[in-house]
């Protein structure tokens, strides 16, 4: 009997003290994960709603901007694009074209990567050549010839492009071109850019949970100047909605892409901040010329392009977010035409379009194919099909997951599609050649498989030439020719919408939508 | 002389019937007495009428966008709001019980005549082929139904003919085991065994002797399973696998509502109180029915 209830007590002591180990190793877990230490001795943790779960770090394989948001943290580029998307010096200090077609760039010295690796030259020829190598980043270097690209020293390089390329350098600053070592990326092999990630930047990688998010601490041998914050947390949250709650609630601290309908919610919280500033992207209506369609009819596109009211889609679906585009690109990218105007919405001349084109009340029916990943797209894709009901067109929506819409539109399969473009170079070429030229057709961008010889002709002379006045009078022509022959119906151009709490400071946006947090600073809690 | 003989089976069968759960007058008058029940009824045939009448009832168009008039809170012209795009509530949810009748009734009906071929199989013939239709049903009950329903939807695509088929084809198995187990305990009995004696074989037994006697169960299975069959349905629009956006549907008008909820509570409200009180009606009608049907089962 006795013997019994010692042992009770025995099992009972055992458990309290099982408990109590418990309780004090997960405090020293959380003492020990803070290495970085504000003078107060908390750390302070920028905490990031952001809108997707990274591809992969390895950013020459990923061309997306929910890892964009992240490695720019992380990567450094040899020239900077600055928010007012001039060029500035990055890792590269000054560069200039030593003969035609071939730059000499100069590098810093005080760089290390965050694995303690020296930065130099032959980082920079690595990066270069596996970037013009890689399928999915390799347009955006593809001006670049490998067999140009000399070390001179540890802290120069020359590197040549294979024809003349206006927006070269500009490629240059986009943040997929970051500089890359080339030890940690031969050691790790397929582990780079999942467990493994090294960079120069102002954070360092720390580590990525699938699904739920990405943590970086501050890198203390930053070459740069260094960020006030210790830690960032990158967490993923799908939802709009949920995204506001996570910022209303404290638990983020920046809320990235704000739904148009919670910005009145921001807006009217004193506790929070909204920032909404023009990007460089666009929305459009792709009008197909693929399929045996009246829309291969010139009359028959404008007569659609009449028949749709942006203005109102923007007011209702985007809440007043953007403007109406009057081509193909906006206003902040190089060689914008500031001469066209909006199409303007008019049935009566939508019908008369289709009267002279042999459709007098419309009478035949159109695929219209949306991505399932955005409400307002989907929205859209009820505006335009009530709108050309009016003037007799049947639209079939077909509303897809967003992989399944996205390689269809590139096969040609939909009469019509909803997407959008972010010209992330601020470069016409960028923001013409991909979606209007013939080379371009399906998977590269060109899904309405436009086809003009005079833009083709002039997007190659865009393309290949240095004398920038030149090259705004052709991305001019071409737009024209866009205008009048609407392969896509100008929707509107997008804004960067971010939520932020009044706790943060200097936050700013950039353009292109991918911003630089080293600068952020946060008041205490 | 084949002639007489049939009539004398009719004849005798006829006096041997014995129904045993009482005929239907009686249940009628079981059913009138339950007011939760009849209040059931009453929704679904109100629901039945604006289904079949929504092109006269409803004040305005499915479709019809009116963009200057969005996001209107309830007011004279537009009872119960208008949603994003200036479409009026009132008139979606008219339209969108066509779907909802439509996917229940049609999807139980294809997993009642599906499940009731097998369970009536399975129950009469026993043996091996009893043991692969209820372990193949078994096999079906361990997925769960939704997931089975999104995994038929997004192979198959979302039209309301699939959606009709993945909902109907998830509940097979309730259905199978129902009938399966009604047919077994019927078989038993002794005039089942009369019938055999007299000559009658299997189709004309399973017709005119055994689904008779099981039907209560059936009945109340399907009451209750268009009820689940609308939920699904409506669960499937709302993550976004259910008709195309424009189409009236209760799901996706809750879809469409949900970024708004905060602002324009309205959206979501008026349709989900309506599926909410579809989906009672029809476990009411279920539950009164049962009642009705097996005294036995009788709350008092």
């Amino acid at each position: 009997m006795i013997k019994q209830k010692n042992k009770l007590w025995l099992f009972f002591l055992a458990a309290v003290i099982f408990l109590a180990a418990c309780g004090s190793s997960g405090d020293s877990g959380n003492g020990s994960g803070g290495e970085a230490t504000a003078d107060d001795g908390e750390p302070k943790v920028l905490k990031v709603a952001n809108g997707a779960d990274p591809v992969t770090f390895d950013i020459q394989q990923t061309n997306d901007q929910a890892t964009t948001r992240i490695a720019r943290q992380i990567y450094d580029t040899l020239i900077v694009q600055t928010n007012d998307l001039e060029l500035v010096p990055g890792l590269a200090t000054e560069w200039e074209e030593v003969e035609d077609n071939l730059y000499e760039f100069k590098l810093r010295e005080d760089v290390t990567f965050h694995n303690g690796e020296p930065f130099t030259a032959n980082d920079v020829e690595f990066t270069l050549r596996r970037a013009v190598e890689s399928p999915t980043i390799g347009h955006i270097v593809d001006s670049i010839d490998p067999d140009s690209i000399e070390v001179i020293d540890d802290h120069t390089i020359r590197v040549g492009t294979s024809d003349t390329f206006g927006p070269f350098l500009t490629h240059l600053s986009h943040p997929a071109v970051g500089i890359l070592n080339e030890k940690a990326v031969e050691e790790a092999g397929e582990d780079y850019g999942v467990s493994v990630v090294v960079g120069t930047g102002p954070f360092e990688f720390d580590e990525w949970v699938t699904g739920t998010h990405v943590t970086t601490n501050r890198y203390d041998d930053y070459w740069g100047d260094a960020p006030e914050i210790d830690r960032i947390e990158f967490n993923t949250i799908a939802d709009p909605s949920v995204r506001l709650i996570e910022l209303e609630s404290g638990s983020a601290d920046i809320a990235y892409d704000i739904a148009p309908s919670d910005i009145p919610a921001v807006e009217e919280n004193s506790e929070l901040t909204l920032m909404n500033t023009p990007n460089l992207g666009s929305e459009y209506l792709g009008l197909s010329l693929h399929n045996d369609t009246p829309l291969r009819e010139v009359k028959v596109r404008q007569a659609i392009a009449h028949a749709v009211d942006v203005e109102a889609i923007i007011d209702t679906v985007y809440m007043g977010v953007g403007d109406q585009m009057s081509g193909p690109i906006n206003e902040l990218v190089f060689g914008f035409n500031d001469d066209l105007e909006p199409i303007e919405y008019d049935v009566n001349k939508a019908k008369d379009l289709l009267a002279e084109a042999g459709y007098p009340d419309g009478g035949f029916s159109l695929s219209l194919y949306v991505g399932d990943n955005s409400q307002e797209r989907i929205r859209v894709s009820q505006v335009v099909s009530e709108a050309l009901a009016e003037v007799g067109i049947t639209v079939e929506v077909q509303q897809m997951e967003w992989g399944a819409f996205l390689d269809s539109a590139a096969v040609g399969e939909p009469d019509m599609f909803l997407l959008g473009w972010t010209t992330v170079t601020t470069d016409a070429d960028y923001g013409l050649y991909p979606l209007f030229h013939s080379n371009s057709f399906g998977e590269a961008g060109n899904r309405t498989f436009y086809e003009n010889e005079r833009v083709d002709e002039l997007l190659d002379a865009g393309r290949y030439s240095t004398d920038q006045d030149q090259r705004l009078e052709d991305y001019r022509e071409v737009q024209e020719i866009i205008h009048e022959e609407v392969p896509w119906v100008f929707l509107q151009t997008r804004e960067n919408v971010t939520g932020l709490s009044n706790r943060v400071h200097g936050f700013e946006h950039h353009p292109t939508g991918s911003y630089d947090l080293s600068v952020v600073t946060l008041d205490a809690e | 002389m084949l002639l007489t003989s049939k009539k004398k089976i009719n004849q005798a069968e006829e006096e041997m019937l014995n129904v045993p759960q009482g005929s239907w007058a009686e249940i009628w008058y079981e059913l009138k007495r339950n007011r939760r029940a009849m209040f059931g009824l009453f929704f679904i045939l109100f629901l039945t009428i604006m289904a079949i009448f929504a092109d006269q009832i409803a004040p305005y168009g499915m479709r019809e966008q009116n963009l200057s008039n969005a996001l209107q809170f309830p007011n004279t012209t537009h009872w119960l709001g208008t949603d994003d795009l200036g479409r009026d509530i009132l008139s979606r949810m008219i339209y969108g019980t066509r779907v909802s009748l439509t996917v229940g009734v049609s999807a139980v009906a294809v997993s009642l005549i599906i499940g009731g071929i097998l369970g009536v199989v399975a129950g009469y013939y026993k043996g091996w082929i009893d043991t692969l239709i209820m372990r193949f049903c078994d096999i079906l009950l361990s997925i769960p139904s939704i997931l089975l329903a999104i995994a038929i939807v997004a192979s198959l695509g979302s039209n309301l003919q699939n959606l009709i088929i993945a909902i109907g084809i998830s509940s097979i198995p309730v259905f199978a085991r129902i009938i399966r187990s009604g047919v077994i305990s019927v078989k038993e009995q002794e005039y089942i065994e009369a019938s055999e004696a007299l000559g009658a074989n299997d189709i004309r037994i399973i017709f005119k002797h055994i689904l008779p006697n099981i039907l209560s169960p059936i009945i109340v299975q399907s009451s209750m399973g268009i009820a689940s069959a609308i939920l699904s349905a409506v669960g499937l629009g709302f993550i976004g696998l259910g008709l195309e956006a424009s189409i009236a549907e209760w799901g996706t008008m809750l879809n469409a509502g949900r970024g708004y909820i905060r602002t324009h509570y309205y959206l979501t409200l008026y349709p989900g109180l309506l599926i909410m009180l579809t989906v009672l009606s029809f476990n009411l009608l279920g539950d009164g029915l049962r009642d009705a049907i097996d005294p036995k089962m009788r709350e008092r």
